[in-house]
């Protein structure tokens, strides 16, 4: 009986078997990617409610959203805020547990604890932090209450809505930040901090000057992904606060959650996400270029 | 090599199979197969739902060719779950309709329109103010089922307490009740609110709107193509409200959800908050809880909105679904409740059946429910025609009236905001 085979000997050549071989991947891409991101594509260009077909409306919802939504380009604004705040806080934070944890006897320990948030359910995260964060009785403010504070009313008042929703996020994804870092600080070669302190140099120096320049593949690597996923991101925001109050938390990928399935605006809500996804990409080539250097290029 | 013996073995299984199959076909369907599925949707929870259940059971029974299921979603992800389930052609055959969504879903062709008899039906059996809700375009669409309308609803004791033994019967009157019943901390926070607001939408909208109709006012005008948002009548009322905030007599944090814990003097609310103060104040409900007329005036108007039950313009089974939906709505014999009745009455709602109400005395006049069922009966609570993108419409009447407590803008100003937000919303879906 002749070998099994289901594909022809004459296809596998030396040229068409790479390709043949990514066929399950490039299929999967094709079908959980490219399709999508085509349909929606054209979907911005209608005007559909998924009850009856879509209608060819050209770039109609585009210019209703740079000239007459009243809410779209305040949650762009509310977006790079999000934005901002998670990654100009988080960032820096995760680097430096994880500089402190990677001195600490019980590294395994600390890593998992602050791990624990990331395996949380986001639901149960925002019904906890709600306890913590609810005004009058909330634990924080009962907390500061002891020692004579008024606090504010965390989620209801618009100027500490989006205070509160970037600390809870940054409390949730800190180990996974602080978790990449200790694996980028670990692969540092230690003689090259030994020889630097031979030569006398401070910790401090050390670490701007050595430890911060080896770990920018990580750096680039954490800051990319930490803003792709802070604009895309609306979960926690929706269990917090709804985007509210008076839309003081509305990011944009929540605006488009509520434009597509409760006001049943799928085409302009394909719309207002092909704009943020213009918006990703463009902030993820300016970061790839201003960190490119000791960054993808060190790999 | 030996031929495989696999392969004989597996035709002969094969050709078994099909014989079978097609013997089995030819002695006619057997009982499962002839059988009608019949999906219900709603927002009810199991529990809720438990002496409608019971009836679907029943109804099986007598109707062996009839199986039903319940396709429950709650109801903030009511809309788009059956929306969602209909994309994927697997549509319910009943929906339990939010009004405010009728025109949208009518508009789109995803409700059936009901035979004569159902018509007629509800023509003769509902109070008229609530098969309004139901209409759309001058059709009806369904039959109704729960009711809602909104009253004020106040702490019997707060208000004793505070010098008052009765409820107020204007807004002024209201906001000098709720100053004196309000309380903070040393550190000059809110722990006792006057008055209270909710955090949806529907919270901020559905007390305005009753406000508005006791001045006279509906919220659209009668076009359709605009509301009353930026009238005198709308802008006082939303003023007058921020007035508390500004008192610090209610605040953004303290809601209707938290009345049973005495920190809320009085609200506008709902009459299917009774099942949430009753969980909340246990034996203490009677004695705390009292409802009053909408403080509007000796011409005080509230707001009802009502569910219905329709059937779905592609369902294969829309003569067996209508006759379903008649039959859970119709009493078993005089003087008893229908399955639907039996099921509002178990989760303290509200029904428009006449038969219904005829049945069930002992709870529509119980002290909470009463007033509501007065209102209805009276002619007090007003449903307005529906239009087309409603929800989209509160959020956004929502958002203005928001940024007018909180002081961030002019009411004036905010609604008329909205008001041309509403009619770009109104054009657009025309």
């Amino acid at each position: 009986m002749p070998p099994l085979s289901l594909i022809p000997a004459k296809m596998l050549t030396q040229r068409t078997a790479p390709y043949l071989f990514l066929v399950p991947v490039l299929l999967f891409g094709l079908v959980f990617f490219a399709l999508p991101l085509a349909a929606s594509l054209y979907l911005s260009f209608t005007s559909w409610n998924s009850l009856v077909s879509p209608r060819w409306i050209g770039l109609a919802n585009y210019e209703h959203l740079f000239t007459r939504d009243p809410l779209f380009l305040k949650t762009l604004l509310n977006t790079l805020v999000f934005t901002v705040g998670v990654v100009g806080i988080g960032v820096p934070a995760s680097l430096l547990l994880a500089g402190v944890f990677s001195r600490s006897r019980y590294q395994a320990l600390w890593r998992s604890i602050y791990s624990l948030p990331m395996v949380t359910n986001v639901v149960a995260v925002g019904f906890i932090w709600w306890f913590v964060l609810a005004d009058p009785w909330g634990v924080l403010n009962r907390l500061l209450a002891l020692i004579g504070i008024a606090g504010p009313a965390w989620l209801n008042d618009p100027s500490t809505a989006m205070i509160a929703v970037v600390m809870v996020f940054v409390w949730m994804h800190l180990g996974q930040n602080m978790l990449l870092f200790s694996a980028g600080l670990g692969a540092i070669d230690e003689s090259l901090h030994e020889a630097a302190r031979i030569d006398g140099a401070s910790e401090t120096r050390i670490f701007w000057s050595i430890t911060l320049p080896l770990l920018r593949p990580t750096i680039l690597f954490v800051l990319i992904t930490s803003v792709i996923t802070a604009i895309s991101y609306f979960a926690l925001i929706l269990v917090l606060t709804e985007g509210g109050p008076v839309n003081s938390t509305n990011v944009t990928a929540l605006y488009i959650y509520g434009m597509a399935f409760t006001d049943l605006r799928l085409g302009r809500a394909s719309a207002a996400a092909y704009v943020l996804l213009v918006v990703i990409f463009l902030v993820s080539l300016l970061q790839l270029r201003v960190l490119r250097r000791g960054g993808v290029e060190a790999y | 090599m030996s031929p495989n013996p696999v392969g004989p073995l597996l035709k002969a299984t094969f050709r078994l199979l099909s014989t079978s199959a097609l013997a089995v076909a030819c002695l006619g369907e057997p009982a499962w197969a002839q059988q009608k599925t019949i999906t219900v949707a709603t927002h009810y929870t199991d529990e809720q739902m438990r002496p409608l259940t019971a009836c679907f059971r029943r109804y099986e029974a007598e109707n062996p060719n009839i199986k039903i299921v319940h396709q429950q979603a709650t109801f903030r992800d009511f809309l788009q779950t059956i929306l969602t389930s209909r994309i994927g052609g697997r549509s319910p055959d009943i929906y339990n309709v939010y009004s405010i969504w009728g025109v949208q879903l009518v508009s789109n062709g995803v409700l059936a329109e009901p035979p004569a008899d159902i018509v007629d039906f509800v023509r003769r059996e509902y109070e008229a103010r609530t098969v309004d809700a139901a209409t759309v375009d001058g059709k009806i669409w369904g039959v109704p089922a729960e009711v809602s309308t909104y009253l004020l609803v106040y702490n019997k004791n707060l208000l004793r307490e505070a010098g008052y033994s009765a409820p107020p019967r204007t807004w002024d009157e209201l906001a000098a009740i709720a100053a004196k019943i309000s309380k903070a901390d040393a550190q000059g926070k809110l722990t006792v609110a006057g008055y209270a607001f909710g955090p949806t939408p529907a919270n901020a909208v559905h007390p305005f709107r009753t406000l508005l109709f006791s001045r006279g006012r509906s919220l659209f005008t009668d076009d359709l193509r605009s509301t009353n948002l930026a009238t005198p009548e709308a802008v006082e009322i939303v003023s007058k409200q921020a007035e508390i905030f500004r008192k610090n007599v209610t605040n953004s944090s303290i809601q209707v959800r938290d009345f049973p814990s005495g920190s809320v003097g009085m609200m506008i609310t709902a009459n299917w908050f009774k099942d949430t103060l009753r969980q909340g104040l246990g034996d203490k409900f009677e004695s705390t809880v009292g409802v009053a007329p909408i403080p509007g005036g000796d011409d005080w108007r509230t707001y009802q909105y009502s569910f219905y039950y329709g059937v779905d313009a592609r369902s294969p089974s829309k003569p067996e679904a209508w006759r379903l939906v008649r039959w859970l709505n119709t009493p078993s014999e005089p003087g008893k409740r229908s399955c639907v009745g039996d099921m509002l009455m178990t989760m303290g709602g509200l029904t428009a059946n006449k038969a219904d109400i005829a049945a069930s005395q002992a709870e529509v006049n119980a002290p909470f429910t009463r007033p509501y069922m007065e209102a209805i009966s009276s002619g007090r609570a007003i449903s307005e025609k529906n239009v087309p993108q409603a929800s989209e419409i509160e959020v956004t009447i929502r958002g203005a009236i928001e940024e007018a407590w909180l002081g961030r803008q002019d009411p004036q100003k905010a609604l008329s905001a909205a008001n041309a937000q509403i009619e770009s919303i109104l054009k657009e879906a025309r």
